[in-house]
């Protein structure tokens, strides 16, 4: 469950881009993915990523579409509500260590990825403004992006 | 370890740059949701895009340089750059002026006759500059195996076969089944990567060249800075300068591990 609750919290940033909304979204989702699998819903187990995803989009949809309405706040399980402040710590973790990868990157590699995942340019205008060639973005992309899931793996692994 | 999801493979994720568009909200729905589906059973993709999300909350967290402080900086480089040229002037001056004059001493020196007293020692001139046989000399790619799950196809079979050659340093005979491995696998970068190594270690310059092309063609990040390098190297063997510093400054350019030595080369032949 919590690989699954992972993979809720990136689809609920990425599709209501708002983290706090997000945290709230696993909850939902783990809650009503237990009680499902407590009333024997889910009879095959190698559907659960599915289910779990498709119990996401919906909330998540549902979320939207009852924007301003506030839901009533309901308290979590103990289990569920320990996840989430581990889930926190890891987010924060997560972000101070992508900080510092980030500050060992050589400046041309980091304006290749703020042009590529916050200004959303394809490699080919990056290669442009940059007086280089598309491969090379790609290249300098991927390998500065793995300089960064390397030292997270590296330190995340250790504690 | 990648999964293949029946809808949607990590391949594609990768050749439609399926991870940016799913950040930047730029797939369709349909799409989005193949995707998210994908990386619900995927751990390699989700992981690539949990760095992806990672880093740009980070980089929209960080402050943009302001405009101001741009045009600042650039008011900075209008108002110095005179007073930095004017000093560069001064100072070629004055190295001419000192050149000139030395030189003029020293031939004064020689056209007087020789005196007695203590020997002066001269600088030993500097070393004449490699030549091109010397800058196209290369060390052999390295290799290590890739252990892959499950079956092996008849490109990879032939690739590894003949690979068991390459630590012996037999390059010759690893060619013919690096040969059927590309025949078998023809997109595949590592393999035309190898045998355009193993055409140039054996001395084969044109289908090295035409090897290291296909390789860099290809768009593989993991070969093209080494495919333009060693492309560089054949070029040198072949004594064609100028399109040897073309793949030089190419390699340069990735900033990765062969960029020193492209640098060092470059700087040879500018001599």
């Amino acid at each position: 469950m919590h690989e699954f609750s992972h993979r809720v919290f990136v689809m609920g940033v990425v599709r209501t881009r708002d983290r706090e909304a997000a945290r709230e979204l696993v909850q939902d989702v783990l809650m009503a993915v237990i009680g499902a699998l407590r009333k024997g819903q889910l009879q095959d187990a190698d559907k659960l990523p599915a289910f779990i995803h498709g119990t996401a989009r919906n909330l998540i949809n549902n979320q939207l579409r009852s924007a301003g309405q506030t839901p009533p706040v309901e308290p979590l399980p103990e289990d569920l509500a320990e996840e989430n402040l581990v889930e926190r710590l890891e987010d924060a973790e997560r972000g101070r260590l992508v900080h510092q990868a980030l500050d060992r990157l050589g400046q041309e590699d980091r304006r290749i990825l703020l042009m590529t995942l916050v200004e959303g340019c394809k490699p080919g205008e990056i290669a442009a403004r940059l007086g280089l060639t598309s491969e090379v973005v790609r290249t300098r992309k991927l390998r500065a992006l793995k300089k960064v899931a390397d030292l997270i793996e590296k330190r995340l692994s250790r504690t | 370890m990648p999964h293949n999801y029946q809808a949607m493979t990590c391949n594609e994720v990768q050749e439609r740059e399926i991870l940016e568009g799913y950040l930047l909200d730029r797939l369709a729905e349909p799409e989005r949701e193949e995707f998210e589906k994908h990386y619900f059973e995927c751990a390699s993709c989700f992981s690539q895009l949990q760095t992806r999300l990672a880093v740009q909350t980070e980089l929209q967290r960080q402050p943009v340089m302001p405009a101001r402080a741009r045009g600042a900086g650039f008011r900075l480089v209008w108002v110095w750059t005179p007073a930095f040229a004017a000093v560069a002037v001064v100072l070629a001056a004055g190295i001419w002026w000192y050149s000139a004059r030395e030189q003029h001493a020293s031939q004064q020196v020689s056209l007087s006759p020789p005196k007695t007293g203590p020997e002066v020692s001269l600088p030993s001139p500097p070393p004449p500059p490699p030549s091109l046989e010397e800058l196209a000399r290369l060390e052999p790619p390295p290799y290590s195996e890739v252990v892959l799950r499950g079956g092996e196809d008849e490109g990879q079979e032939a690739f590894r076969t003949a690979m068991l050659n390459y630590p012996k340093k037999n390059y010759a005979v690893a060619i013919p089944g690096l040969r059927a491995a590309v025949k078998a696998s023809p997109q595949n970068p590592r393999f035309n990567f190898y045998l355009g190594a193993c055409y140039l270690l054996t001395g084969q310059t044109d289908p090295a060249i035409a090897s290291f092309r296909k390789t860099i063609s290809l768009g593989n990040p993991a070969y093209s800075e080494s495919g333009h390098f060693y492309l560089a190297k054949a070029y040198l063997e072949k004594k064609e300068v100028s399109a040897a510093e073309e793949e030089l400054q190419k390699t340069v350019q990735f900033h990765g591990s062969r960029e020193k030595e492209a640098e060092e080369i470059r700087r040879q032949l500018g001599k």
